[in-house]
């Protein structure tokens, strides 16, 4: 073998940086064995890598050491251990805790997030039902209003109740007009109309020197009194027909559903 | 801490390091702290990184010892490929995978020039003015291996150049700066 060829493959160089496959190293060894320059060289080499490696060596700072010292120092590993499960044991607690006061804050939270929440449907309930109430009562109100109208009316004795009876046409119609012989106002009650198509109204007529004049037209559905036209001078009569919605200046009298006589004063 | 004289065999201390003396590990790392450090920060050209590496390799020497054959080579060229070793599995871990091992010498000159340290500073110009001297061809190979951290087969796959060439070159380049060294 070529020794000085050998070398100047600079396999001595790779070997000595553990730059080799196990099989060159095997081989390199093998040679090293053999040959005594070989041996030399890498001793050589070796120099060279360490007198390189110190002549371009940098300082660490000398916190280095110290962390190193101390590693080796702390390494038995009961110390370490017995340190770990101290503050495994602390984070235990700690994480169980936390979950705990986490669990118990969430629950009360819930709690009172249902609490409000169910007042909050109450109150909204209790807001309707006053609206509700306070309703009522004004059309309790307006219709008591009414009623004590109407109660003045009846009871006024300036009113001359006239009682309107069902005609031949509606035998069992039954209505009553107040009229007032001072102011002339009059008013209209229903007991009993029979109902009328949409294009139809009834229509209140008052007899005066033998001769029909309109009181007003109106509607079936009526509760209390009815304010009508006034009817001046003395009517002899009242009465009331259907006529087309709107009404008509004279009567229908084929239609005449219900009349009566005013009582002589 | 037991000091030790400022010179003992290497037998000796290889003995003192397998009984876990402290004076011996003390001595080694004054003596191979600076070298060894040297070695991992041209890899891996910030501080943080290279002292976390130069730490872990006088703990695996401290720790391997034993594994450790005087019969392969010298204690301190074990040490360096440990060093060198720890380095470029640092390079590769994902912590360094910013670096890019492609950076010039300027570069890393530069980025160490920037570096607080005036020690370094000094230590890497010395290290630039020598290897500039080399022939290019050579520059390039040192470069690529003490300095980018690749293996040489690394370097002839990369660079194209066949791996007898990327090992003859690198062996002329240290013949050179044996002599640019005043070695021997």
């Amino acid at each position: 073998m070529n020794i000085k060829e050998y070398i100047s493959t600079g396999v001595l160089e790779a070997y000595a940086c553990g730059q080799l496959s196990q099989d060159e190293i095997n081989e390199v060894e093998k040679n090293l064995a053999l040959y005594s320059e070989l041996s030399k060289e890498l001793s050589i080499i070796e120099e060279t890598n360490a007198a390189l490696a110190q002549h371009f060596a940098i300082t660490p700072r000398a916190r280095v050491k110290e962390k190193l010292f101390t590693q080796i120092n702390n390494a038995p590993a009961s110390k370490i251990i017995s340190l770990a499960s101290h503050s495994t044991k602390y984070w235990r607690y700690a994480t169980a805790a936390s979950i705990a006061f986490a669990m118990l804050s969430s629950y009360l939270a819930f709690n009172y997030w249902s609490r409000w929440k169910q007042s909050e449907t109450t109150l909204v309930s209790l807001i309707s039902k006053n609206q509700q109430i306070a309703q009522d009562y004004n059309t309790v109100n307006q219709r008591l209003d009414l009623m004590e109208l109407d109660f003045k009316i009846a009871s006024n004795p300036d009113f001359a109740r006239v009682v309107m009876k069902g005609t031949p046409n509606a035998p069992q119609a039954l209505a009553s007009v107040y009229w007032n012989s001072a102011s002339k106002e009059v008013y209209l009650n229903i007991q009993n109309l029979k109902q009328l198509s949409k294009e139809n109204q009834y229509q209140l007529w008052a007899i005066i020197d033998g001769k029909p004049v309109d009181c007003g037209i109106f509607d079936w559905q009526l509760a209390g009194l009815l304010k009508m036209k006034n009817a001046y001078k003395i009517p002899t009569t009242f009465a009331v027909t259907i006529e087309a919605r709107g009404g008509k200046p004279s009567p229908t009298l084929e239609t005449i559903q219900v009349a009566g006589n005013m009582l002589t004063i | 801490m037991l000091t030790i004289a400022s010179t003992i065999t290497e037998q000796e201390l290889i003995t003192r390091l397998m009984k876990k003396d402290q004076s011996a590990l003390d001595y080694l790392y004054n003596r191979y702290s600076g070298a060894l450090y040297g070695v991992v920060l041209r890899i891996l050209k910030k501080e943080e990184p290279a002292e976390e590496v130069l730490q872990d390799v006088f703990l695996k020497i401290w720790d391997k010892i034993e594994n450790y054959d005087p019969n392969k080579g010298k204690l301190f060229t074990w040490m360096i490929n440990i060093a060198r070793n720890q380095a470029i599995d640092k390079t590769r871990s994902k912590e360094n995978s910013k670096i890019k091992k492609t950076d010039d010498i300027d570069f890393l000159v530069h980025k160490i020039d920037s570096q607080q340290n005036s020690q370094l500073e000094v230590d890497s110009i010395g290290l630039k003015e020598v290897l500039m001297k080399l022939p290019v061809d050579q520059f390039f190979i040192v470069n690529q291996l003490y300095l980018q951290g690749y293996t040489q087969s690394e370097v002839a796959e990369e660079f194209n150049i066949p791996l007898g060439t990327v090992k003859t070159r690198l062996r002329l380049a240290m013949i050179e700066l044996r002599t640019l060294l005043n070695i021997k």
